[in-house]
This record gives C-alpha cells, structure tokens and sequence, in this order.
C-alpha cells in the first residue's frame, strides 16, 4: 500500500554510544504513547560496479536494495539515474551478471531495528551497520493515511519534532526533485532512495578520502 | 418493599430499645462479676459480709430498673406488619441454598437494575426530544386513522431524477468527483472521490443520505464479490474519525421539503477535508493532537479544527 515515508538521520548523543541512543529513542516514543510492534524491521544494500565501460567514463554504481516490508521485491537503483523495482530472484540474476556487475563486498549496508506505532504513524528505529560496526542511526517515519507527500510533510515534521527534538531535517530532496512536483502519489523507491542517500551519506563520514569507490 | 416493612416500626424507639437491652446486659454481668469476686478485704466479717450484701442489692436493683425501661421500651417499638409484602417472590427467601440456587438474591439485584435503567432512560429521552433529529416530514403522534397513508412525496422520487441532481451536484466541485451506483434495488450508493485525500461512500434513500464511510484514498473500496462495500470501517485513526464527523454532519444538514439543498450542503462540507492533512486547527495552531490532524470541519464556516479543539 502506498503510503508517504520519511527517512532522516539522527546524530549520536554526545558521549553515548549508539545503542544507548537508539534506547533513548526508544524510551522517548513510549513515553509519547507508541506502542511497540512484534518483530523487527531491516533495510539491506549491496554495491555492484559496472566492469570496463569501453570509453573511460568512471563505472556507474548500481545499488540492489532490500526491505523487509516488501520481501518479495528487489530494487535496483543508480545513483541519481534510472530504477527498478524487480522480483525478488533479481539477486539470482545478478550473480548471473557476474562478468558485467562486480560484487563490492565489503561496502554491504544494513539498517536493522525495531517498528512502533503512534495512532496512524508508523515508526522505525534502526542502528546502520557496515562490515558489523554501528555507524549511525536512522529514523523511518511513515504516515499511512496519506499518498502525497506534498500534502502530509508538515504534519509530519511536526511529529518528528515531538521526539526527535527541534532539530529535523527539512523536506526529503527525493520528493522536492520529482519533474511532478511535491503532489504526485509516493512510492517505494522514493523510500529506497531516502535510505540510499542516508546510507551514502554515513558511507563518507567514515571514510576519510571521502571516495565511495573501493 | 421496605416501607411496608416499617410501617409498623418506630425506628427511634427501635435503636433505644437496643442500647436498653446493652445497659441490661452489662448490668447482669455487673451482678455476676460482684458474686464471683466474693468478700472483699475489710477489717471485720461483719463489715465485709455488709459491704458484699449492699453492693448486691444494688446491682439487682440496677437489673431491675434496666428490665423495666427495656419492657417500656420494646411496647414502643411496635410490631411489624403481619402481612408478608413480598408476596410470591419473597417465597424464593424461605429456603435458600445460597451458592447453588441464589435466585432471591438475583432477582433482587435483576429489579434494582431495571428500575435505575428505566429512570435514566427517562431522563435521556427528555433530553433527547429537546432536539428534534427527525429527518422526514411525517408527524409523529398521528393516530392511525389520521395518519396520511399514502408516503410523503420526497420519499418517492424517480430514479431519473435522482441521478440528474447527483450528477449536477458532482460537476459542482473540481475535485470532487460522484460516482453512482445502485447495487440493491433504488437505492443510490455513491462513491465520492476528494482529491488524492478519501473516498467516501454515501448511501443513500431516494434524496435524503443514509449512512456515510470514509476511508483513505489508498484503501480497497471493494469488497470480495466484486460490490461495494458499505460496512468496513476504514483502518486509520483519522477516517474513522471523520466517518463520526460525516455522521454527525448528515444528521445537521436536514430540510425533509428540498432534500437536494441537503445534499448539496453535505458535499460543500465535505468538500472542505481536501486540505485535511495540510491545514492546521484554527485554534490551538498545531497540525497533531494525539496523532490525529484536525478532523473536525465547523458547520458553517468550515474551518478546521482537531475534535478536542472545537468550541
């Protein structure tokens, strides 16, 4: 079902580790009166380059990417170009593509955590990994009454502020970047492509060079 | 049933008859206290057997003086009526096994009961009739001789001409759009599509509207069997609650002589949940209360407000 999702980083609490602020997140959204959901919830990213482009451009990224809220889809997303939204023996095939997409192994992001539900909010917390340490925290919030993001973003900034803090970042560029506009019905990958951008985005702060590429 | 019990009964004397039969008791034991404690220490028998004899008497006497207010007394108290009020229920009373059978008991509690629900629905119906929330033109209270026979013409009107006034309401609005359909006999079912907000589906009998469900534009409408469907409640929060407010708006708009003015009056209403996620309430400012955004749309002005907000 579609629904309107928004996806932002929160920085670690000074002098917590990050487990201690996923807890402290979790306690600020009891106390506002979610209620925790059963089960938990993760977001999963595999980097694939493209070998030998004939003309020496850089090779493209491409970015497979699953969801545990839709596990039978695969999505396949460039960086900034086209998507694809497949089934989920896609993963089958990419192995089969092995001569033309190559495998960059140690750059696999998850985001593992646990769901909450405030009245029509669902909420995920999750810690992001990379090759098994933390690096940041991510804050899923969807609004399921609402198709069109245009319509619901200050409702729901207003939520995040109520435990994020008045610290929240404003509308998702992926939604402000449609040729469509803000009021054309969302979409899975929109979702995808929020968690790409969060994903990159810890990906960098680690890594001095600042380079993506391995 | 307690007031034949009394009747007969003097309460007051009742409870000094009872201290009466305390102040006998005592002064009893007191007697018998006095022989078991026997002679006390004095310094010659005579002086102690007078002393013993003395005290004895006056307890008796005390006994005495106790007994005779108590007869008084109890000629005050009167008796209870003869005759058994409860009649054949209280014959239930007479053997009772308590944990097996507790007929008495519940029957009792069964009549207390239907005594408070029978006062308070008199009360709620006075205070309901103070407002009339009748939507036809028939008079209430006509015999049945008087009353017309034939149905009030709004009731009956064409099919045809139902449809034309639905579809000139539904080119009314930009966004909203009216869909009709008649899956059980004449009556109308409408399905209303606001904007990329909800979809309202209205049931409607000849012109005057029914029932109302709001549910959220991505929500399935259809039931299985294809038809639609007019009784699942909408999933979120915030439908629900506007499906209460469409109800309570379907119940204000009422003029039973021109039932189209009605529809048209509900549609302008509802009309205004287009901006439901984008507008705040006009009165706290805020787009959340308790996770929900103003659902509530004021009758006349049609501002928004949440449903704790509203004056």
């Amino acid at each position: 079902m579609i629904c309107v999702f928004s996806v932002c980083q929160v920085p670690v609490v000074e002098g917590k580790s990050v487990q201690q602020t996923v807890d402290l997140l979790h306690k600020k959204l009891e106390q506002l009166g979610a209620v925790k959901q059963q089960g938990s919830f993760s977001v999963d990213c595999e980097t694939y380059h493209a070998t030998a482009t004939a003309s020496g451009q850089p090779s493209k990224l491409l970015y497979v990417m699953h969801n545990s809220e839709t596990p039978l889809s695969c999505m396949a997303l460039f960086e900034g170009g086209p998507c694809l939204v497949a089934d989920a023996n896609f993963d089958v095939l990419m192995v089969k593509l092995k001569s033309h997409f190559q495998n960059a192994k140690g750059h696999k992001v998850e985001c593992r955590g646990s769901k909450y539900r405030y009245s029509d909010f669902i909420i995920r917390v999750g810690t992001v990994t990379m090759s098994s340490s933390a690096r940041g925290i991510s804050v899923e919030v969807e609004y399921c009454p609402c198709v069109v993001p245009g319509d619901c973003w200050n409702l729901i900034k207003e939520f995040m502020q109520s435990f994020l803090g008045p610290s929240v970042p404003e509308l998702p560029s992926v939604f402000a970047a449609k040729p469509e506009g803000l009021f054309v019905q969302a979409d899975c990958i929109d979702t995808m492509t929020q968690y790409l951008e969060l994903f990159n985005k810890l990906r960098k702060l680690q890594m001095p060079g600042g380079n993506v590429r391995v | 049933m307690a007031d034949a019990v009394n009747v007969g009964v003097n309460l007051d004397a009742f409870s000094h008859a009872i201290s009466g039969v305390h102040a006998l008791r005592s002064s009893v034991t007191r007697v018998f206290e006095c022989l078991r404690d026997g002679l006390k220490y004095r310094d010659s028998i005579e002086t102690r057997e007078k002393q013993f004899l003395h005290e004895f008497q006056e307890h008796l006497q005390a006994v005495n003086r106790d007994l005779n207010e108590l007869e008084r007394l109890s000629g005050l108290v009167g008796r209870p009526s003869e005759s058994h009020p409860l009649h054949n229920s209280g014959l239930l009373s007479l053997d009772p096994v308590q944990d097996k059978t507790p007929l008495y008991s519940q029957l009792l509690q069964a009549y207390k009961w239907s005594n408070k629900l029978q006062f308070h629905a008199g009360l709620a119906s006075s205070l309901l009739n103070q407002q009339s929330l009748k939507r036809s033109a028939n008079q209430m209270g006509a015999s049945a001789k008087r009353r017309p026979k034939v149905q009030p013409s709004t009731l009956v009107l064409p099919p045809q001409y139902v449809d034309d006034v639905i579809s000139r309401i539904g080119r009314m609005f930009p966004d909203l759009s009216i869909e009709l359909f008649r899956p059980n006999g004449t009556s109308a079912v409408l399905l209303v599509t606001l904007g990329k907000v909800l979809k309202a589906v209205v049931v409607m009998r000849s012109l005057f509207i029914d029932r109302t469900i709001v549910r959220g534009f991505n929500e399935n409408h259809y039931s299985q069997d294809g038809k639609l469907d007019i009784w699942t409640k909408s999933q979120y929060q915030v439908f629900q609650k506007v499906t209460d407010h469409a109800t309570t708006a379907l119940l204000h708009y009422q003029l039973p002589q021109m039932p189209d003015v009605v529809v048209r009056s509900f549609m302008t209403w509802l009309r205004s949940y287009v901006k439901l996620f984008q507008s705040p309430c006009q009165r706290c400012g805020r787009f959340l209360q308790e996770g929900l955004p103003p659902t509530w749309r004021d009758f006349r002005t049609l501002e928004a407000f949440h449903d704790t907000c509203r004056m």
